[in-house]
């Protein structure tokens, strides 16, 4: 009968040791590219055309990358010249120009330090970026830990979550979602998708993301953003530390 | 002539002129006339109850005698006179509301028809009702079946409506064929029609009469009053007549049942032995549970409203048959108190169930259906008559401050008191029928919040409603009559009380109830003298002195004197708990609005799930409302699904399935039923005898003598 608990106690403690120690574990992100200087322009004009999204651009001999919209799809790493330097890292958290053009302060709310209600709406998501807030909620990221919660209701939401591009038949829901949120509130676009439409917009069936439509006051990019980037971000959007300006 | 004796005069002449005049006028004013001259008799009916009951002279009017028959006349004690007063307070209202809805059978059907049938309805009630002659109460009787026949079958070319009321008409004579036995019973030793000769005959009578009267009495009269197995007409008989005529069914033909069985049982020949009334007590209490069950399953508003009458029939019956019991076992101060509470749901269903029929009438004739799943948000096209027909939901579902919360309250507490009998079995039956009585005040709950819920709240579910408007003034505000009657019945009990306690005396031998009811508590003193002093010092302890002196009148409903060292056993206050409820209402508003002054205030839309409107398909059902009822009693109801799956081109195209619902009444499975298939069967083995040929005839009239002869000769 005490089996499972047995077992349980043998297995340990999986949950990450995030906020207080570095998470190690390969593969835990997908990584980005970082910018590069290279040897001269041609090679950096090589480099830059690989990238199928456009993020990656070349001035001279250096590349710069716009992490908004990169995919992970390591063309840019993977080829037989000259490749971009790449980070592991996944504090990818930014807060854009336009959080702090509203009026509203940087620093964050300190009623959102101890604990936040989230909100998580699907405007149009693949499922990719689904999964890994899901994710979040399970054993080995356990958001609630840091005083994170998913709630079904925007009446008690601080923090709306949302992936995808902002497809034509969500944009009423999503703004009444938002509506329907107490104040004070936040809002967090996840995902390439939500953050400028990626493949799916601006199309004749979806927005240029969730920018069009609502304030965001955090970005995660990431295609999909691994569940630590989702959490840096949360930590970011509470006040727990300071968002990351690229 | 006294005064009342005046009045009732008076009212039987004005009908018969409204009656010439109706016939004489043209069809224009025909309904303008009906309410005039209905509201108008209505009124003095009402009058001439109020001076009995006041403590007038009772009437004692001589008519003509008959050669043979001897002398009829007119006379009105207490209890005729209460039910005098209700069948009044019903027609008022019903008669002006008539006024608008018979419009809409304007060109197709008679006016004229429906408003001399109605007033020869009500004429034959007042007639039946302030009769002291047997002769003339059956013909009253008779006059009653046969005009509500007629107006049941208002819309005579409809074949539903045809056999409903013939159903009706069938049963109501059938009722009078065990009444007139009964009767025949009753006067057999006397040598008059008069009540008061049988009264004095029938107290000799033994126990097999008495045995007999009881029953042919109880269930004859029983199929007016539509208790359990008798109610087969209720729910089809509704449905089929026009609204107002429902109304006028429900407050008043159904009390006259009540009448007789109250008059039979209770003053005529009283029940000596415990058992009838135990009878009466079980077949209310089985009456209230199987009336509420069906309700709450019903979904036309009409037939749910016909079904909760068989359940507040049963109410007060079982409150009679508990006074019965309690009367034959001596305790004629319970007795009283049962038979008033009895008499006070009786008055409360009149008026509240008269009421929702109109309202039902009036959103039928604004929507064009009274089907609750195809009903819903009609508060914001007809807002007073929602308000109104919620005044008449609260009521039925004895929600405080209303009139039904403190008849069922009475009647409770007066079952409860079952335990000072002596027989353990009398207590158990108590014991369930109260049980059963309170599963109805709960069923009676989810009814009506579905019945209002779905029919008036929440999204409309046909474009019908949002073309409904509201109703002509004259129809509100003859909904607004009963409403208003409900809420002060509801907050003072206290004033009614002792008029239905005078009104019970000629029913209970022992009637000091009203003062143990009603003390006169927060009255300055002194009123020790009228009161024993424990009872005072047991209402000092509880506090219930508080106010004494400021507030007016007699504010306090008791139920009994208990033993020596309990005097008080339940109290309450419903003319200072409105009182209280407003004040409370009030304070919480203020402390609320002081509270929140600082802080600001943010209105948004409901939230939906981000929908763009809420489609009526999505919302709650009267059928999904009420189901989890029909799931946890299908033992009783029993329904019967058939689903036909084979109407399908191939294995692989289904056309339309079929989906049947079928439900057989559970009185009409386990008592009609059999009844009528025994006979069935013993009418076609009778048959068998007829051969067909004259020597088989001759031989039967040959055995027959032979048989006759052989009898003679032995005796």
């Amino acid at each position: 009968m005490a089996g499972w608990f047995l077992k349980g106690v043998a297995l340990g403690v999986k949950t990450t040791k995030y906020p207080r120690r570095a998470e190690q574990a390969p593969g835990v992100s997908p990584g980005l590219p970082r910018p590069t200087r290279f040897l001269d322009a041609a090679q950096a004009q090589e480099v830059a055309s690989r990238c199928p999204t456009g993020a990656l651009s070349a001035s001279g001999s250096e590349v710069a990358v716009d992490a908004r919209k990169c995919i992970h799809c390591y063309r840019c790493l993977r080829s037989d010249g000259a490749a971009m330097s790449w980070s592991d890292d996944y504090d990818w958290a930014d807060v854009p120009e336009s959080a702090t053009g509203q009026g509203r302060p940087l620093g964050f709310e300190p009623r959102f330090r101890r604990s936040v209600n989230i909100l998580v709406v699907d405007a149009g998501d693949c499922g990719a970026c689904l999964n890994e807030i899901a994710q979040l909620a399970a054993p080995q990221y356990n958001l609630h830990r840091l005083g994170f919660f998913l709630t079904p209701t925007p009446r008690h939401a601080d923090l709306l979550m949302v992936v995808g591009p902002v497809t034509d038949a969500m944009r009423y829901p999503l703004l009444a979602a938002y509506e329907a949120m107490p104040e004070p509130k936040r809002v967090m676009a996840v995902g390439t998708c939500a953050l400028g439409g990626s493949v799916f917009g601006p199309s004749f069936i979806a927005g240029g993301g969730v920018a069009e439509l609502l304030p965001v006051d955090v970005e995660v990019p990431g295609n999909p953003p691994p569940p630590l980037a989702i959490l840096h971000a949360l930590r970011v959007v509470s006040g727990q530390i300071r968002g990351a300006r690229r | 002539m006294s005064l009342a004796d005046g009045l009732l005069v008076l009212f039987f002449a004005f009908l018969g002129v409204a009656i010439i005049v109706t016939l004489v006028s043209s069809g224009r004013s025909g309904p303008l006339l009906m309410a005039l001259f209905g509201a108008a008799s209505g009124a003095l009916l009402v009058a001439a109850g109020a001076v009995i009951l006041a403590g007038g002279r009772p009437v004692d009017l001589s008519l003509w005698s008959i050669p043979g028959l001897g002398a009829l006349h007119l006379a009105l004690d207490p209890l005729s006179a209460l039910f005098l007063i209700v069948a009044g307070l019903v027609f008022l209202p019903v008669s002006i509301f008539s006024a608008g809805y018979a419009r809409r059978y304007e060109g197709r059907y008679s006016l004229k028809a429906m408003a001399v049938n109605s007033y020869a309805l009500f004429a034959s009630i007042a007639l039946l009702l302030s009769t002291d002659s047997l002769l003339l109460f059956l013909l009253a009787w008779e006059g009653v079946a046969l005009f509500s026949y007629l107006l049941v079958n208002f819309e005579h070319d409809h074949a539903p409506t045809r056999s409903a009321a013939y159903l009706f008409l069938v049963m109501a004579e059938a009722g009078t064929a065990a009444v007139v036995v009964a009767f025949m019973l009753l006067a057999n030793g006397a040598h008059s029609f008069d009540f008061a000769e049988i009264r004095a005959a029938a107290s000799s009578a033994g126990p097999g009469i008495r045995w007999a009267v009881f029953l042919l009495s109880f269930f004859g009269f029983g199929v007016k009053a539509g208790i359990v197995p008798v109610n087969a007409w209720l729910p089809r008989a509704h449905p089929a007549a026009p609204a107002n005529v429902s109304a006028i069914m429900s407050g008043t033909v159904l009390n006259m049942g009540l009448y007789g069985i109250l008059r039979t049982n209770g003053d005529l020949l009283p029940l000596t032995q415990v058992a009838p009334g135990v009878i009466v007590l079980l077949v209310g209490a089985l009456s209230a549970i199987v009336g509420i069950l069906y309700a709450t399953t019903a979904n036309d508003l009409k037939t749910m409203l016909a079904h909760s009458s068989i359940e507040n029939i049963g109410i007060v019956v079982a409150g009679f048959g508990g006074a019965f019991v309690f009367a034959a076992s001596g305790r004629g101060d319970l007795a009283a108190i049962l038979v008033t509470a009895a008499l006070y749901h009786m008055t409360n269903h009149s008026l509240y169930k008269s009421l929702l029929f109109m309202g039902a009438g009036s959103v039928d004739e604004a929507v064009g259906t009274r089907d609750l799943d195809r009903l819903g948000g009609l508060a914001r096209w007809m807002p007073l008559t929602s308000i109104f027909f919620l005044a008449g939901a609260l009521s039925i579902a004895a929600i405080p401050p209303f009139n039904g919360f403190v008849s069922e309250w009475l009647t409770f507490q007066g079952i409860l008191r079952s335990a000072e009998l002596a027989s353990r079995a009398v207590q158990v039956a108590f014991v369930l029928a109260g049980a059963c009585l309170a599963l109805t005040a709960a069923l009676a709950i989810t009814c009506f919040v579905k019945a209002f819920a779905m029919g008036f709240l929440g999204v409309a579910r046909s474009p019908e409603v949002r073309r409904a408007r509201e109703r002509p003034l004259i129809t509100v505000f003859s909904l607004g009559i009963p409403a208003a009657l409900c809420l002060l019945l509801g907050i003072l009990p206290t004033y009614v009380i002792p008029a239905l306690d005078r009104a019970a005396r000629p029913v209970v031998v022992e009637t000091s109830s009203a003062v143990e009811l009603v003390p006169p508590f927060f009255a300055p003193p002194p009123y020790s003298g009228e009161l024993p002093e424990g009872f005072v010092r047991d209402f000092h302890d509880i506090g219930a002195q508080v106010g004494q002196g400021l507030l007016p009148g007699r504010g306090l409903v008791v139920l009994h004197r208990g033993g020596p060292d309990r005097h008080v056993v339940f109290a309450m206050a419903p003319s200072y708990m409105i009182l209280l409820l407003v004040l409370l209402g009030g304070g919480t508003y203020v402390v609320v609005r002081v509270a929140s002054r600082s802080r600001s205030l943010r209105r948004a839309r409901q939230w939906d799930g981000g929908l763009h409107r809420l489609p009526h398909e999505l919302t709650y059902t009267a059928t999904g409302f009420s189901n989890p009822v029909r799931v946890i009693f299908r033992g009783i109801f029993r329904p019967r699904t058939i689903e036909d799956l084979h109407e399908t081109m191939s294995e692989h195209f289904r056309g339309p399935i079929r989906r049947q619902y079928e439900e057989v009444h559970v009185v009409t499975r386990l008592f009609v039923k059999p009844l009528t298939r025994s006979a069935r069967w013993l009418s076609d083995n009778l048959a068998r005898m007829h051969s067909g040929k004259i020597n088989t005839y001759v031989g039967y009239v040959l055995i027959t003598l032979a048989v006759f002869v052989v009898l003679a000769w032995f005796t």
